[in-house]
């Protein structure tokens, strides 16, 4: 990806060593840092960064919230989530100087004290580091922490940096949780950072195979005659987990699978298969045609929402064999609940490449296995010849998790004297031609803000227009009338039967997973 | 990731024997063969052609063996080739195997097939018909030519090559050995990469000494370098000047005459003097730098552990705190698994090369 325009001259010993962005010294600020988001993914990640080399030896991590706690004690506390959720075992001496770096600034998120504080420490540090006053702030708190961090960041003057640094913002989504609060959200942090500092965090983009859809799609030329309506019958969507709510019923009764994924993750996805080729590899050229997309997806009226959208709601099952409870007997979850745990779309992107062809979504919780995989169905040979029974389509899979990868699916004839003719599969597994693993979506993610690369970033219009699609059918969903109805299914299904029906009517049915 | 031994085919067992003998001929009915009999448990993985070229008697094994390890991170087809040049007779012998290993990630059984050559007598005949007949179609060939280049290079073979590995660190005459080199490109229409694992050993110190200078603050400091000194083991002198020569063609340096093998000179563009001290002392190939800019002294150094660099920077009455950067190894597997990992043109070790070939 190319360089941020506020990218330096580049350094002459670097020429050939690196084919990505070099990582600047840097403070990486995170708010929340006690919470779980810290202790699982950041750290963990920063620390592989450091243990691989790719971190420069001047970038310094501080703590920032509300406990009490000495350097040393955060310092303890993150050794021992580090050792246990790193993807490589923490090595002791790596371990040490990675945490001679780590400091601890106590402060309530509201309170001015705490950031004068930090502002300090952080000059002392630029200082004794050679941190170079560049700043990363990282908001790992809960949404509603939002913005008094960013007010008192910019109170404090954190929010800019002096001639020849930076000062940048990372944002853990929820990105709001309609349009109007995203609106209100890309306000008060414009209030602080400009657009070009503010990086908006989506950790599906982070992964290996979803930089490799645009890999897929512009690197290989036999891809771009057949990406179009006149060879597209219909794509599909799906992000399954096995999972239940879990411990996060209090956030997902007020959001929902669409809130959840749709509006983020799935949208995400759905662009860089839809997306036209951009101009180049900029984080901005990249965006302006994702953001095209969204903007290009059929608005759905209220009629239409009864018919092309589907929400569902597990109930008791099983899951591996293993019993488990329905949604709202979920600790903390209403009784009553009418959150969706699954959703099922039907949509259509109105532009020259895409008319009419079906995008089928469909993301769920307690469903019978974990993943998240795109497919292209291509359309059917003409009729003639061998064709006449054939019902398969030519279909190529695109595997975001687990087990990543790409697989197409081609018609074979079966040896012998007969014609009989079979679908096999091609398949590619990263696992298996790549034997080093690729690293976590954070670590990647983390590398791009302190280069200055907003590519795999979420823009303000982006997410303001992926909420304009969703509220439509969450105003349609919680409308005092004409409700469309919420489904059940048994959790360890595969949602619930009108999912299936939204493909049916069309003479498809959802790909076997 | 775990090496397999299957106990039901011989072949696949014993991954660090050369497995079956076959006859030339037969080579691809007796892939097959091999694939079938495994085929439920395993899944065979090829990203490219890595033709290993060597004439030390015995290298099939030991290059059989590195083949077991290398092939753990860069699924192949192995063409291993061990030729004795000398013999009175011409021959071809020929075993099939494979290496199986378990990813950790997805507990899937990934084999990589290898065919191993022992080549008597007409050589340099022999050598373009074995390996361009034995390739897996449409993957790109790699050769890991082990020996020193020798007259003739074969057009057939080298028009076909996609990138050679070799490693200068022996080279008695560089000159020689990199017209050679240079004439196989000009027969590939330098379509040839030109890997040298004694540029890949110098990958982490580079990287390690290169981030010092990522800030453009720090950027004065390089044009004004006044002192290099290069700690090198014994035998790795050559390495010791590629990585001062890297230093002198990045930063459009000028080589002076050398006032001895153990102190160079260079002119910088504003006409500065660059003094640089190779000392020969026992430890890693480069095992420590230390570039003097201004008062300011920038160091790296592999720690003791080994796999491991510390990298410093200070003025030389202050107290530096080292950071910690992983060091590559130095056996064979390390370096070439670092050299297949990466792709694209070395064109800044040509001009490392060119800006010291005179010291080499």
């Amino acid at each position: 990806m190319n360089r941020a325009t506020d990218q330096p001259e580049p350094n002459p010993l670097r020429e050939g060593l690196a084919a990505r962005p070099v990582p600047q010294p840097c403070s990486v600020v995170i708010f929340g840092a006690t919470g779980d988001l810290t202790h699982r993914k950041l750290v963990p990640a920063l620390y592989n960064l450091a243990a691989d080399g790719e971190l420069p030896p001047s970038v310094v991590i501080v703590g920032f919230a509300r406990r009490p706690k000495s350097d040393d004690e955060f310092r303890g506390d993150l050794e021992a989530s580090t050792r246990k959720f790193s993807r490589q075992d923490v090595r002791d001496e790596i371990w040490k100087t990675f945490a001679q770096s780590i400091f601890y600034n106590q402060g309530n998120f509201d309170d001015e004290a705490g950031y004068k504080a930090l502002a300090k420490r952080l000059d002392e540090i630029d200082k004794s580091h050679g941190t170079r006053g560049n700043r990363l702030f990282y908001l790992a708190a809960g949404p509603e922490q939002f913005e008094p961090i960013l007010k008192h960041l910019k109170a404090a003057g954190l929010n800019d940096a002096c001639k020849g640094s930076w000062a940048r913002v990372i944002i853990e989504k929820p990105f709001g949780t309609d349009l109007a609060s995203a609106r209100e959200l890309n306000r008060v942090v414009r209030n602080s950072f400009r657009e070009e500092q503010t990086y908006r965090i989506d950790h599906f983009l982070g992964k290996e195979t979803a930089q490799n859809i645009l890999v897929l799609r512009f690197a290989n030329a036999i891809f771009a005659p057949l990406w179009n309506t006149h060879y597209i019958d219909h794509v599909q969507i799906t992000a399954a987990e096995t999972l239940g709510v879990g411990t996060r019923a209090g956030y997902y009764e007020t959001a929902g699978a669409l809130r959840d994924m749709v509006q983020n993750h799935l949208l995400q996805l759905l662009c860089l298969i839809a997306m036209e080729p951009p101009t180049d590899l900029s984080a901005d050229s990249i965006r302006d045609e994702k953001v095209k997309v969204v903007r290009s997806l059929r608005r759905l009226s209220r009629s239409e929402i009864a018919v092309d959208a589907v929400r569902g709601q597990y109930t008791k099952g099983a899951i591996d064999g293993e019993p488990v409870i329905g949604y709202r007997q979920e600790q903390n979850v209403n009784p009553d609940s009418q959150t969706e745990t699954f959703v099922a779309l039907r949509l259509f992107i109105d532009n020259w490449r895409w008319a009419d062809v079906p995008i089928y979504v469909r993301v769920g919780k307690r469903l019978p296995k974990s993943a998240t995989e795109i497919s292209i169905h291509f359309k059917k040979a003409p009729a003639v010849l061998f064709n006449k029974d054939l019902h398969d389509l030519n279909v190529l899979v695109i595997r975001i998790q687990p087990d990543e990868g790409i697989s197409l699916r081609i018609h074979a004839k079966v040896p012998g004297t007969s014609f009989r003719i079979e679908p096999v599969k091609m398949d590619f597994h990263y696992g298996t031609s790549f034997g080093k693993p690729s690293p976590e979506a954070y670590e990647r993610l983390l590398l791009d803000a302190m280069s200055g690369d907003a590519t795999l970033f979420a823009r303000s219009d982006e997410v303001e227009q992926a909420w304009a699609f969703v509220d439509a059918i969450e105003e349609a969903w919680h409308a005092r009338k004409d409700v469309p109805e919420l489904c059940f299914y048994p959790a360890g299904s595969w949602g619930p039967e009108q999912a299936d029906d939204l493909l049916a009517r069309d003479g498809r049915a959802w790909r076997r997973l | 990731v775990e090496e397999i031994v299957k106990c039901n085919m011989p072949a696949l067992t014993e991954t660090y024997s050369l497995g079956n003998l076959v006859k030339v001929g037969n080579i691809d009915q007796e892939l097959k063969k091999l694939w079938h009999d495994g085929e439920a448990v395993m899944t065979r993985a090829s990203l490219m052609n890595l033709a290993v070229y060597s004439e030390k008697p015995g290298s099939l094994q030991s290059n059989t063996q590195l083949m077991a390890k290398i092939t753990q991170n860069h699924a192949c087809r192995a063409i291993v080739i061990e030729a004795d040049c000398n013999a009175e007779e011409d021959s071809v012998s020929a075993w099939i195997s494979a290496h199986c290993h378990v990813t950790s990630a997805e507990s899937r059984q990934v084999c990589s097939e290898q065919i191993s050559f022992l080549l008597k007598g007409g050589c340099t005949t022999q050598l373009p018909s074995i390996v361009l007949s034995h390739l897996d179609s449409d993957l790109p060939l790699y050769l890991w030519w082990q020996e020193e280049f020798h007259e003739p290079m074969d057009p057939q073979l080298w028009a076909w090559v996609d990138r050679v590995i070799y490693d200068s660190k022996n080279w008695k005459d560089f000159r020689t050995q990199m017209r050679l080199v240079e004439s196989a490109q000009q027969e590939a229409k330098q379509r040839i990469v030109l890997c040298d694992l004694n540029w890949t050993r110098l990958d982490s110190i580079r990287f390690a000494l290169a981030q010092f200078f990522d800030h453009p603050a720090s950027h004065h400091r390089l044009a004004n370098i006044s002192k290099l000194r290069i700690d090198f083991a014994p035998g790795f002198r050559s390495t010791a000047l590629l990585f001062a020569g890297w230093l002198g063609a990045q930063l459009s340096w000028r080589t002076e005459q050398a006032k001895s093998s153990h102190e160079l000179r260079f002119v910088g563009t504003s006409g500065r003097h660059i003094n640089v001290e190779l000392r020969e002392r026992d430890g890693h190939p480069v095992h420590q730098i230390a570039l003097t800019s201004g008062d300011v002294e920038f160091c790296v150094a592999y720690a003791k552990c080994g796999d491991l660099l510390e990298v410093s920077r200070g003025k030389a009455d202050e107290k530096r705190t080292p950071q910690l950067m992983p060091a590559r190894k130095d056996d064979p597997v390390s370096l070439m698994s670092e050299e297949l990992m990466r792709g694209g043109p070395h064109r800044v070790y040509l001009h490392a090369f060119e800006c010291v070939l005179d010291l080499l």
